[in-house]
Order: structure tokens, then sequence, then C-alpha cells
């Protein structure tokens, strides 16, 4: 497969800012950080939301590792018990909110808008808002370690547990405030997204036609529209509670502390599956790219993935099943958590049935897709043993749940992001992983991860609870696998499941340093994004495609022999990019860079700091967001063509922008 | 792609196949290994949720067992399945295979059988879920309530059991066999939850609400359980165990429970340990029918000094065998295993035995007199408690002499 030098994607240049929006020149910024600082470009936004996803993941793996050895020996002595509490909190607070949600949002922006044949996402600035709001709102959250300690409550918060007298550090006021940043982020990337998804879908591609990966995130971001809204009223009335002494879930004036549970987990439910799902997207395009043959049952995994969609809104108190709810709710949601189960199944099934009678080629992007299949399977199954209501209250709370979710999460949700990483990277950065480095990375994850939480399986039904900073060799059994032996054993997988992460860090510095350039098409894959350069353009495509198939990509290059049904090659992703570039768009309008975002972004957790120390300091952060929303009001998207260069080199387009034309 | 490239491809492929077969079954081999293994996990795990014993457990592990199984399999299927799958269509070099896009009746079928299998499945939940939600057959009911971080139990007024007056105790339930009891939940603080895996599921104890929970063991013996609700900084020091008593033995018990209070004789260790006890003890913990000097009723006042308002009451302490939220024992190691492993029929008298000088854990009991915060974390420190009005959670360090522990050790030694 040859390789085709192709120009580097160019930025166009502004080399004079002419007009004052508000208050400030429109940045110039052509080259180096400020052009990534005050970029809207969907792509490098993606970039930085998984650079950001992939740094909040090793702090989060760090304080996972702190958390093993602590739990390697009985009476364990590496964390006191506050540090342990502040420890498991802001390990899955991390990793819920920092790495799995960032990290598919870095996949939805860059892969979304190319995906669908578009050039941007609906509201640049707005995406170039988002990325730096979850950004500095992950960082508020964090310094709640410098500033007296984390927050300790686990990433549940129960009340009344939360509250001021049982949590007096200031831990939980960041995570409340760090968490509402966060939850703007979402929510404004969600409505970018449907708007994008809904509005900008490239001619012909009807929704049943749109890549499956669109399909995924597109219901996610429908469940964040919903569940982050109530995520954000059970954090205000924390924070009311906390900080201006209301008394929401305080039982001396009459309050019930359960009122917590239902919002917590009428959001929690929700966005487990906003965890799982762009995983799940992920694998339905690996899986038929490295078999050779279309997702089998492409509307069954649509409407299946629009199903859980709907039915995760009516399972929340599967959580809450041994807090008291009696027994009609109880079986009420014992029945809709078997529901879930089926849609969820039939994904199983079709990724099984994707692969059946395909062209297999096992790289590293298809093992971990498949390793996906059989571990979220162990994960979906011991799920189904906690829909048993009865059963579930020998089981929650315990690490038999904890084994259950790092299944579901770890085994569903992270392998489906890394087989992602190995799958896109040479779209992305335009070099190709490392594939034996990846095949490291990815058998020592797996038996990382087995090691690690396979045991908890056993630990969990033989009585450990969870969130205990030290077990007691009393309650650990007898025998040579007693409860320490396993205890030792998810220890030491868990750093045999670092050493597999390291693999990946070390193959993206490799990968780094290899000046050997990826190939245009290097899986022969099936699907939009694959029709333009690697990386792509500023532009993304010099042609709007016009789409007739689903797979449309994948069609323009095989077609069918009418006798035999077997695919034949009837050009070259070489020769379809070569047609684009001669027929290239003359007027292409791209958004241009915007102080704004990042000013605005920046005015939140100013507000948010100042409601812990000093009200004084949340003024001068309302003042900086109402300062960078009267710029941003007042500054157009596009720059006016008297900024710009014509004739921009090396994009073979004369004009890279005009005024609306 | 030419003749050449092509051949480079498929001998790449057939390598990374070999790999592959190499690499997965090797793991398989582990994998199966492991689980063989895990069938012979922990034995004699106090709080294994698959040693049942008694009815409502019994009925919960009646359920879940055939749904393990089910899940067990299906999971089997499905590893097969793609083991299968990945050898029998790995890249031979077969050409591109035709582009099918789903068999819907297939995929109808392969939908509505999990669903069936977990339309049955659910028929069963359902009638578990009401037995186990059933109060009207309780022969019995103890009051359970949660604090940071222990438990105390109220025996209201029972003449059916000799329960005359209320008895109130922590750290034990001590309870009759072959009874249904109800427990009563609910919490001081924050919310907490009372689980002994072989009697029955958890419930929470939540503050401001009273739950249920059926407790019923079948014969008599010590059940290990822990607090399953995180509930702040001792959660995981936050203990239970049941007793159940034979119905005589549990008489004998309450007995014991509502017998007077003997002071100790004058002159003695234990008579000094009374004095310390009156100065610094019972701010906090009742003792009762303990009389100060002047011949009234030393009542404790822990409203006044703890957050949640309550601490362990200490009449009959040495009946118990263990202290702290049973984070600790008052057994020394050798007498608490011989309770522990005394077969059903012996436990009972070993119980009610309690604790004699000879057997007294003295090396715990004086580390927790001596500097109690040291050896459980709790919010004990003064100056942190502005915001919790000066009040304590958990019991704070008293600065008591060595002198003074040894007369609190030869007194509550006589609260037999």
């Amino acid at each position: 497969m040859a390789i085709i030098e192709r120009p580097a994607p160019t930025v166009p240049a502004i080399v004079t800012p002419t007009t004052t929006y508000g208050s400030l020149k429109r940045p110039v910024s052509a080259t180096g950080w400020r052009s990534w600082v005050f970029t809207v470009d969907h792509k490098k936004l993606g970039i930085m939301y998984g650079a950001t996803a992939m740094f909040f993941f090793i702090i989060g793996g760090v304080e996972a590792l702190l958390i093993r050895l602590q739990l390697a020996a009985p009476n364990g002595k590496v964390l006191n018990a506050d540090l342990y509490n502040q420890m498991f909190t802001m390990h899955a607070t991390t990793m819920v909110f920092l790495f799995v949600m960032p990290m598919a949002a870095g996949f939805a922006n860059y892969f979304v808008p190319l995906q669908i044949g578009a050039r941007d996402v609906a509201f640049p600035r707005l995406n170039a808002f988002g990325f730096w709001a979850l950004l500095f709102g992950g960082i508020f959250l964090n310094l709640a370690w410098f500033l007296g300690g984390a927050a300790d409550g686990g990433w549940f918060m129960y009340a009344p547990n939360s509250g001021p007298v049982f949590s007096p550090s200031n831990g939980v006021d960041f995570w409340a405030l760090g968490l509402q940043i966060a939850g703007i982020a979402s929510l404004t990337g969600a409505i970018n997204l449907i708007i994008t998804v809904l509005n900008m879908r490239a001619p012909g591609m009807s929704l049943m036609k749109m890549p499956i990966f669109t399909w995924m995130i597109t219901v996610v971001q429908f469940l964040l529209l919903f569940a982050i809204p109530v995520i954000t009223v059970a954090l205000f009335l924390l924070s009311f509670q906390r900080n201006f002494g209301a008394r929401f879930f305080d039982v001396a004036a009459g309050a019930d502390p359960l009122l917590w549970q239902h919002l917590f987990w009428i959001f929690g439910h929700p966005e487990v599956y906003v965890l799982i799902l762009p995983s799940f997207g992920i694998v339905s395009e690996v899986l038929p790219v490295f078999s050779r043959k279309p997702l089998f049952g492409y509307p069954f995994v649509v409407f299946s993935g629009a199903a859980i969609g709907f039915v995760g809104w009516g399972v929340w108190a599967h959580h809450m099943f041994a807090s008291g709810l009696g027994p009609v709710s109880v079986a009420v949601f014992s029945l809709t958590t078997m529901a879930i189960a089926v849609p969820t199944g039939v994904k199983i099934i079709n990724w099984t049935l994707t692969m059946w009678g395909g062209k297999l080629w096992f790289t590293t992007a298809m093992k971990f897709a498949i390793g996906l299949i059989v571990l979220f399977t162990v994960g979906g199954l011991s799920g189904v043993t906690h829909a048993v209501a009865p059963s579930d209250t020998q089981q929650t709370d315990t690490y038999y749940i904890v084994a259950h979710f790092h299944y579901v999460l770890f085994g569903g949700a992270v392998l489906g992001i890394f087989s992602g990483f190995y799958y896109w990277w040479p779209k992305v950065f335009g070099k190709m992983l490392n594939e034996k480095l990846g095949s490291w990375n990815f058998w020592l994850m797996v038996i990382g991860l087995n090691l690690t939480f396979g045991p908890m399986h056993i630990l969990g039904l033989q009585g450990q609870p969870r969130r205990m900073y030290q077990w007691t060799e009393a309650r650990a059994g007898e025998g040579f696998f007693n409860l320490a032996f396993w205890n030792l054993i998810a220890s030491i997988g868990s750093f045999v499941l670092a050493v597999g992460i390291l693999m990946f860090l070390i193959n993206v510095l490799i990968t780094a340093r290899n000046p050997q350039k990826a190939p245009l098409d290097p899986w022969n894959a099936r699907s939009l994004e694959w029709m333009t350069t690697n990386p792509p353009k500023e532009h993304n495509f010099d042609v709007v495609p016009t789409v007739h198939h689903l797979d449309d990509f994948f069609h323009q290059k095989y077609e069918e022999d009418p006798v035999t049904h077997t695919m034949k090659q009837v050009r070259t992703a070489e020769e379809i990019m070569a047609e684009q570039e001669r027929n290239a768009d003359k007027h292409i309008h791209m958004p241009s860079p915007s102080y704004w975002p990042i000013v605005l972004a920046f005015g939140l957790p100013v507000i948010t700091f100042g409601l812990i120390y000093s009200h004084l300091i949340s003024v001068i952060g309302g003042v900086i967001v109402l300062f960078a929303a009267y710029g941003w009001a007042l500054e157009s998207s596009t720059a006016p063509d008297s900024d710009f260069e014509t004739n921009t080199p090396g994009t073979g387009l004369d004009k890279v922008a005009s005024n609306h034309d | 792609m030419s003749r050449r490239q092509f051949d480079i491809r498929l001998s790449v492929t057939i390598a990374s196949v070999r790999i592959v077969l190499r690499r997965v079954f090797r793991p398989l081999i582990i994998v199966g290994g492991i689980s063989a293994l895990s069938a012979s996990c922990a034995t004699n795990a106090p709080q294994d949720t698959w040693q049942p014993k008694g009815p409502n457990s019994k009925l919960i592990d009646d359920l879940q067992q055939p749904v393990f199984a089910v899940a067990g399999i299906i999971g089997l299927i499905v590893a097969v399945a793609v083991i299968y799958t990945m050898l029998k269509y790995r890249d031979r070099g077969q050409p591109i295979p035709e582009q099918t896009h789903g068999k819907p009746a297939l995929e109808i079928t392969l939908t509505i059988i999990p669903a069936l299998i977990l339309a049955v499945v659910s028929v069963f939940t359902f009638g578990a879920i009401f037995k186990l939600a059933k109060t009207d057959d309780t022969e019995m009911i103890i009051n359970v309530t949660g604090q940071q971080w222990w438990w105390e139990y109220d025996y209201p007024v029972q003449n059916d059991f000799g329960i005359t007056q209320p008895i109130i105790s922590s750290g034990q339930l001590v309870m009759p066999v072959g009874t249904k009891v109800l427990l009563r939940e609910t919490s001081r603080d924050v919310i907490h939850s009372y689980w002994i895996p072989a009697l029955n599921g958890k419930r929470d104890a939540v503050p401001g609400r009273i739950q249920t929970l059926r407790l019923e063991a079948d014969e008599p013996g010590i059940y290990a359980g822990q607090c399953s609700e995180f509930c702040g900084l001792s959660h995981a020091n936050m203990r239970m165990e049941a007793v159940a008593l034979s119905k005589e033995d549990f008489a004998k018990w309450v007995a014991n429970q509502q017998a007077p209070y003997v002071a100790p004789a004058k002159d003695t260790l234990a008579k000094q340990g009374e004095e310390v006890f009156l100065n610094q003890c019972v701010r906090c913990h009742q003792v009762n029918g303990l009389t100060r000097a002047d011949g009234t009723p030393a009542i404790a006042a822990p409203d006044e000094n703890v957050w949640s308002g309550a601490a362990p009451n200490l009449s009959h302490l040495m009946s118990r065998n263990t202290f702290a939220g049973a984070m600790f024992n008052l057994l020394s190691k050798q007498c608490r295993d011989e309770v522990w492993n005394a077969s059903s029929d012996v436990v009972g008298a070993k119980y009610l035995a309690g604790v004699t000088e000879q057997c007294l854990n003295q090396k715990d009991l004086r580390a927790w007199l001596r500097n109690a915060p040291e050896v459980k974390p709790m919010y004990a420190n003064p100056a942190d408690l502005a915001v919790s009005d000066g009040k304590y959670r958990g019991m704070p360090y008293l600065a008591l002499s060595e002198d003074d522990i040894n007369k609190l050790v030869a007194y509550l030694i006589t609260l037999k």
C-alpha cells in the first residue's frame, strides 16, 4: 500500500485582525501554543480532551494503585483511614468524570463531524468553552488535595454523611462545585453534538445511514442532556447545605436523606450508559472493519442502543435495594433491571455475528474489541445476578459489586477506548501505533484486569464489604485460598494492569519519534472519516461527500459481483482522495479562533473558589464571566475576509474563508 | 494490492493469528485454572454469603444459585462462540465476504430467548422479595440503632421471652434460635447498613426512618457481620456479631441482663475503679443500677458529649465478647477461638460463661482506655469539634493514668 505524501494540514493564517469585538481583537493564532489555546477546531479540541482525560486517567490510576497497596495485606498501613476515604472517593470521581467522560467527549469531538461529513461542530466556540470548563473543573476538584483534603464521602456522596459535621474539610465543597463546572461542560457538549448530528450530516446521510459510533454518541448526548440537570440540582442542594446553612438533608429538620440517593441515582444510572455506550460505538466500528463485513443487524444495534437510553431512566433504584424502598418498588426495579439486560445482550450477539463469516484481521484494535465482548459479558452477567433483588441484598456494597462494575467499565468502557486509540491513531496523528507493543499492551491489560477484578467476585461473595480502609484476618476465612490470598492477587494484578497501560504510553512515545507516516487507508476502513488525509485538513473534506450507503467509503471502494456476491475492489482510497482534491470546494467558511471560550471558562472556578473562601472572589469571577460573555456576543464566529491571506499555499484552495457570499 | 504485497500481508496475518492462538490458549488454561481453583476459595469465611444459616438467607441462596449457574453457562457459551468464530473465520486469504446486513428472524429469536430466561427468573425473584418483606409472622422484636461507629440493641419488653424490662446492649445481637426475629432499624447520625450474611441480606439503617429486617437462625452459633454502608472514618471498624442461643440459653441470658447491679466490695481495686468510672466514664456510659457515693443514681448524659447522643451501655459488659463496635475482642484469642469453634450444642454454655479474669483480653482493653482514638480512627480531637458544637464522634482521649487504668479494668471485669 503506497504512502501518499500530502501537505501538512494548514491553518489559515490570519495576518491582521482588523476589528475589535467588545474589548479585544481576535487572536493571531497561526502557530505555537496559541493555535491550541484559542482554537475552536473540533479536531484540536478532541485531541486536547483526549490528553486531558489521559492525564486524569494516570492520576486516577495512581490512586487505584495506592488503594490496592493498602489492601494487599490485612491492617494495611500505607494510608490512614481519612486518606483512604479520600482516595477511593477521588479515584471513582476522577475515573468517571475526568477520564471516561472526557475521553468519550474527545472521540466524539474528533470523529462525529468527520463521520457525518461535516467541517466542524455546530457551535465551535461553545465546544472550546466546554473543553476548558472541563479542564478547569477537573483541576478545581483536585485542588482540594492541597487545601485541607479531598472529598471523602465516596463518589455517591450519600447524605447526611456528606454534611458539614460528618465531612468537615472543604473536600466535599470542592467536589460539588468542581462537578458543577464539569457538568456545564457536559451539557454544552451535549447540546452542541446533538445539533451537529441532527443538522450537519452530509447530503444523503439519513439517520439510518449514520455510522454506529455517531449513533451511540448521539444517544449518550441525549442521556447527558437530561441527566446532568438532575445532578446539577442535587449538587446545588448539597452546596447550599454546606455553604449557606440550608437543611435539605438534615433529618432533625424533617428531611429524608433518601432524597439524595434518588437524585443521585436518577443521574447516576443513565451516567453508567453515558460511560459505556461510546465504547459500544467504537467496537461497533472496529469489528466490521476488521471482519470485512458490515455490522450485523445495524438497525438492531441502533435501536437497542436507543432502548438502553430509554430504559436506563427506569432502573436507578436498583442501587438502593438495601435502603428500604418497600417490596413493590423493589420488585418493579428488579424487573426493569432485568429488562435492560435484553438490549445489552442484543449487542453482544450482534458483535459475535458480525465476526461470523468474516475475514478476521487480529490487529490490536480488534483484540481490544474482542476483549470487550468477552469481558463486558462477564460484567453484564454479574449485573443480572444483582438484578435479582434478594441476592443483591447480599451482594450490594461488597467487592462483588466492585468486580461487576470494573468488568463493565474497565472490561467494557476502557477496552473500547483503547480499541479506539489503536484504530484511529493513524487518522489523528498520521502515524501507526506499534502493533507489537500494542499486543503487549493488550495482553498485560487483559491479564492484569482479570487478576485484579476477577478475585473481587470471590472477595465479595465471601463477605468483604467495600470502602473499608483495612480488612481483618478474623473475617478472612481459612485455607490457602482465603480472602487474604485473593486480596493479594488483586493487588498484584493491579500492578500488572499498570504495566500494561505503561506499554501504551511507551508506544505513544515510540510512535511519536517514528518518522514513518501512516498509509492513507491503513485498515481498509468503511466510514467517512477515512475518506480524507491523515490527519485531516483543517476543513476535513475538500468536497463534502454525498452519501449513498451505510459504510459509504467502503462502497466507493468495492462493488459486489452480481453472480458470486463477492466484493471486488473498483477504486483505491488514493484514487478517491485524488478525485476529491481535483474537485475541491473553492470557498470554505471555517470558524476563527477566539479568546472568549477559555476566558469565560476560567471565570467559573474563580466563582466557585470564592463560594468556599470569600464571596468577594466570586464577584471577581462573575465579572470575568460577564466580560467574556460580552466579548463573545459581539464577535462573529468567522473572521472577516480582510483578516485572511488569499491563496494560502498547500490547501489547494484559492481562499480558505470569505465573507458570507 | 500487488501479489507480493498480498503475500506479505498474508504471512503477517498468519503470524499474528499464530500469536493470537498461542496467547488465547495459554490464558484460557490460566483462566480455567483460576475458575477451578475459585471453587475451592476460602473455607469458613465468617461472612460467606453462600453459607446460609437461616431460612431467610436460605431463601436468597436457593434463588441465586440457579441464577449464578445460568449466568455462568451463558458466559461460557459467549466465550466459546467468540473463540470459535475467531478461529474459524481468521484471515486465511479468503475473499472479502458478502456484505450481508443481518438476519432479522435470527436476531428476534436471539432477543426473545434471553428475555424468556429473565422472565422466569423474575417470577421467582418477585416471590422471594415479598416473602422477605413479611412482618406479620414476627415472634420477637429487637430495635437496632446504628451510630458512628457501633450498633446498639434495644430489646423492648416481651414477656413471652422473659424480657420484663428493656434490655440495652451493643456489639453482639443475642437472639433465640428458631424464632422469627424482626429487627427495627434506625440511625442516630449517618446511614449505616445491618448485615449478617449467614442470616439475611442487608438493610440500611437510615436516620429518620424505621426499617425492618427479618432474622432467624436455625442453629445456635455466632454469626459475623459488618456495617456495609459507608459511614465515615471508621466504617471499616464497625462490626457486629449475631449470637443465636437455644431458647433455654436465651432465657438465661435475659435473666442475667436483667440481674441487678452488684457493686464491688469495699476496699478493693474494683471499688476504686468504680470511682474512676463515676468520675470519667459515666459522662457518656450508663451502667444500670450504678449509684454515686451519696446514693443518687448515676445517669449518663451522652447527649451532652457525643454528636449522635449515645454511647454504649456498659451494664453486663463482660457478658459480651467484643467492645468498641465489635472492633476488639474482650476475650483473649484462645478463649475466643474456643467459643467460636464450639459445636452448636455447647456454644451457648460457653458464650454464657462470659469473660472471666483469665480470658480477658487485657492488651486491647488497656490500649483502648489509654488512648481510644489512637486505636480506632474517630473525631476526637478537641481542636476540631467546632463544627459539631464541641461534641465528639467516638470516644476521646481521657488522659487516664496507668493507675486509673488498672482500677478501671478491675472494675469493668466485675460487670458480669
